[in-house]
């Protein structure tokens, strides 16, 4: 583990889309009290910006009617949340024990290469991000690779290769 | 009286209140379970596994103490060598990450890492990897300063900026050993209860930015106390010590534990007032413009009350029961208008729903249970109808303009009995330094009607009068407490059961004992 309690200011207001706010209003209604909502509305964070910064964090906070520290505690407990800028496309590799076993780190080796970073960095042109994550629960069609949410089953370099050609 | 029954702690029988949970109910009978998460206020959370004992029933080996409801015939086990080991291995988590920075550290005397270190660890370090490294002197606003490295996570404050102030700026922030405590970025403290999680830190993260580095606590003297800070009359723990040829200064201000009143905390500003005790102070009296020993001044005041025709008295809100009837007796005596006009001393919108109230005088209720007028109209008409103004700690600048208060009192001759050195005691024309409320016993009425008595905490190198010695001096027929109480046993009926000394700790709740004797 490590230290995500500093945040990031963009020094910019943050305000949920149109689309976003409509799927946070639609959510809301789930649930039984308001507080609920704190970890789907990180996520819609998230998808909008693809980080959450400390703009977004007291947005959330104000607009759910909770205190900003909950939605700190929150942010910075589950680190699925990303509290700083990522790559255009942020790649996340499974290194959890099925995956470790069916070869994630020829993956993560391939990736280290022909991106030139290493887990945890994003590239200087800011087109990618790279992190090794715990598991995604695909284990059964491992090694997975998530780019920008979406799950890539059963990989390999081969298969790799020819991702990375379409996200270049 | 609550219910009690009878449990077994480590075979011992021992008879406790129902109702509470293990700590509180064997901590009333002197058994300690040593804790840091739990506190009676802020409930039960089980987090921080140093209460953890064992009950003899076939439950699981260990229950946390805090959550688990003392009952009739239970066998806790608190001395068996597996729970003395689960306290150690607690104890050795808690300091995995502590600095022990306990000489520099303002807790250090009572602190619960430190105490529960000497009774249930006493081991050596066997730490060999760094330690993780958070941050040092936070300023969170409030007069709150955090040190992160020293905290063990119990979540104290957290919970009372949540459950109680209802603002919660807290929050701990990270997981596992990075955990630590902090505010949101830029929404600092911000709730006039703040510093009360000082005093809940078991440790030495929270400290005040008032108190810090000024004493180490093992030197200073522990004295109870009311606040005089507004109307609730929260009960204190007066902080003072008296330094080496230096005068007995107070340093801080703790709340006491009273549930009819103010429960386990007080308001900041009430916190802060000590300093009104040490400082500004009217320390000398004058006659004139010259500085007199007290006892000329009395004599000159004694001779100008024998000359004016008409003499008017004003009293402070604030003063106790036994100098309201004191200067009572004596505006009797001599015939004088008594008045304890203070309109300035409310706050109109300033109070809370908690504890803070508008009033900000101490004993209000007392009087107008004496029947004091405390009329505008009835003040200023005495005034101008009199010669010669007494004024009883009266702070008149809280209720008038200066340029209202000149003009109002350019034709009387003012004589001020002050605790405090202000405008009022400047244009006066005698002087007369009196004892403040740390420094004098009395019996004061708060804003729900519970009587509270508080005994003299200070004693300064010069200990000055107080006001009642200084109206018995004045002509007062009320010359000893004992003629004082009485007369205060004779208005207030529910007084006539109890003895000067024998007032109730908790206080007295008029109401209910008002509603006794109709009943009875």
């Amino acid at each position: 583990m490590s230290d995500r309690s500093q945040l990031i200011s963009t020094g910019k207001p943050f305000q949920f889309d149109k689309e976003r706010d409509a799927e946070f209003e639609r959510l809301i209604k789930r649930y039984p009290t308001r507080e609920s909502m704190i970890l789907p509305a990180l996520w819609l964070i998230q998808e909008q910006e693809g980080w959450i910064s400390q703009e977004a964090m007291a947005y959330a906070a104000d607009r759910i009617g909770t205190f900003a520290s909950k939605v700190y505690e929150a942010a910075t407990f589950y680190t699925m949340y990303n509290l700083h800028p990522m790559g255009k496309n942020h790649i996340c590799v499974c290194r959890t024990l099925s995956c470790w076993l069916r070869g994630k780190q020829e993956i993560v080796d391939y990736l280290k290469n022909e991106i030139g970073i290493q887990p945890g960095q994003i590239s200087d042109d800011g087109k990618f991000s790279l992190e090794e994550v715990e598991c995604l629960g695909h284990c059964g069609s491992a090694p997975v690779v998530q780019v920008n949410g979406e799950f890539h089953e059963n990989m390999d370099v081969d298969k790799l290769k020819s991702l990375l050609a379409t996200l270049k | 009286m609550a219910d009690k029954i009878k449990l077994f702690v480590n075979g011992v029988e021992v008879e406790v209140e129902a109702g509470k949970n293990l700590i509180d109910a064997v901590g009333a009978v002197g058994i300690e379970i040593p804790h840091l998460c739990y506190h009676p206020a802020l409930g039960a959370d089980g987090n921080c596994r140093m209460c953890l004992v064992g009950i003899e029933d076939g439950r699981p080996p260990l229950v946390p103490a805090c959550k688990t409801p003392a009952q009739e015939g239970m066998k806790v086990l608190l001395d068996a060598e597996h729970i003395k080991k689960i306290q150690h291995d607690v104890m050795e988590f808690e300091l995995i990450n502590h600095p022990t920075d306990c000489p520099v550290c303002d807790q250090a005397g009572e602190c619960k890492l430190q105490d529960y270190y000497m009774s249930y660890d006493h081991a050596k370090s066997r730490m060999n990897v760094p330690q993780v490294v958070k941050g040092k002197k936070m300023d969170f606003g409030a007069g709150v300063v955090h040190d992160q490295e020293r905290c063990v996570v119990c979540g104290r404050c957290v919970r009372f900026c949540r459950q109680i102030t209802k603002t919660g700026e807290l929050g701990i922030i990270n997981r596992t050993d990075d955990a630590r405590v902090n505010i949101f970025p830029g929404r600092p403290l911000a709730n006039r209860y703040a510093i009360n999680v000082v005093d809940l830190c078991p440790v030495g993260a929270m400290t005040s930015k008032d108190f810090r580095f000024k004493q180490r606590v093992w030197f200073l003297k522990k004295a109870p106390g009311i606040c005089h800070g507004c109307s609730k009359g929260c009960n204190i723990t007066i902080d003072h010590n008296r330094e080496k040829y230096k005068d007995d200064i107070i340093y801080r201000f703790r709340p006491r534990l009273n549930e009819q009143v103010n429960g386990y905390f007080m308001c900041d500003e009430g916190r802060l007032s000590y300093k009104k005790e040490n400082e500004g102070r009217l320390t000398e009296a004058r006659l004139g413009t010259k500085v007199r020993p007290i006892d000329d001044v009395l004599a000159a005041c004694s001779k100008e009350m024998e000359q004016a025709a008409k003499i008017a008295i004003l009293l402070s809100p604030n003063c106790s029961l036994e100098q309201m009837v004191t200067v009572q007796a004596l505006a009797e005596k001599i015939g004088a208008a008594l008045s304890g006009y203070s309109e300035g001393y409310i706050k109109t919108g300033d109070g809370d729903d908690y504890l803070i109230q508008d009033d900000k005088s101490a004993n209000r209720a007392g009087l107008n249970l004496l029947g004091i007028d405390s009329s505008k109209e009835g003040f200023e008409k005495a005034v101008q109808e009199a010669s010669l103004l007494l004024n009883f700690n009266n702070d008149l600048t809280l209720s008038y303009q200066e340029n209202e208060l000149t003009k109002l009192l350019k034709d009387t001759k003012i004589v001020a009995v002050a605790a405090a050195a202000n405008q009022c005691t400047a244009m006066a024309d005698m002087a007369i330094p009196v004892a403040s409320f740390s420094e004098y016993a009395g019996t004061l009425i708060n804003c729900d009607n519970i009587l509270q008595h508080f005994a003299k905490a200070i004693t300064k190198n010069e200990d000055l009068a107080d006001i009642c010695t200084i109206a018995a001096r004045l002509g007062s027929p009320l010359q000893n407490d004992n003629e004082r109480y009485s007369v205060l046993q004779k208005c207030i009926s529910a007084l006539k059961e109890f003895g000067v000394d024998q007032i109730p700790a908790e206080g007295l709740n008029l109401k209910k004992s008002e509603a006794a004797n109709v009943t009875a």
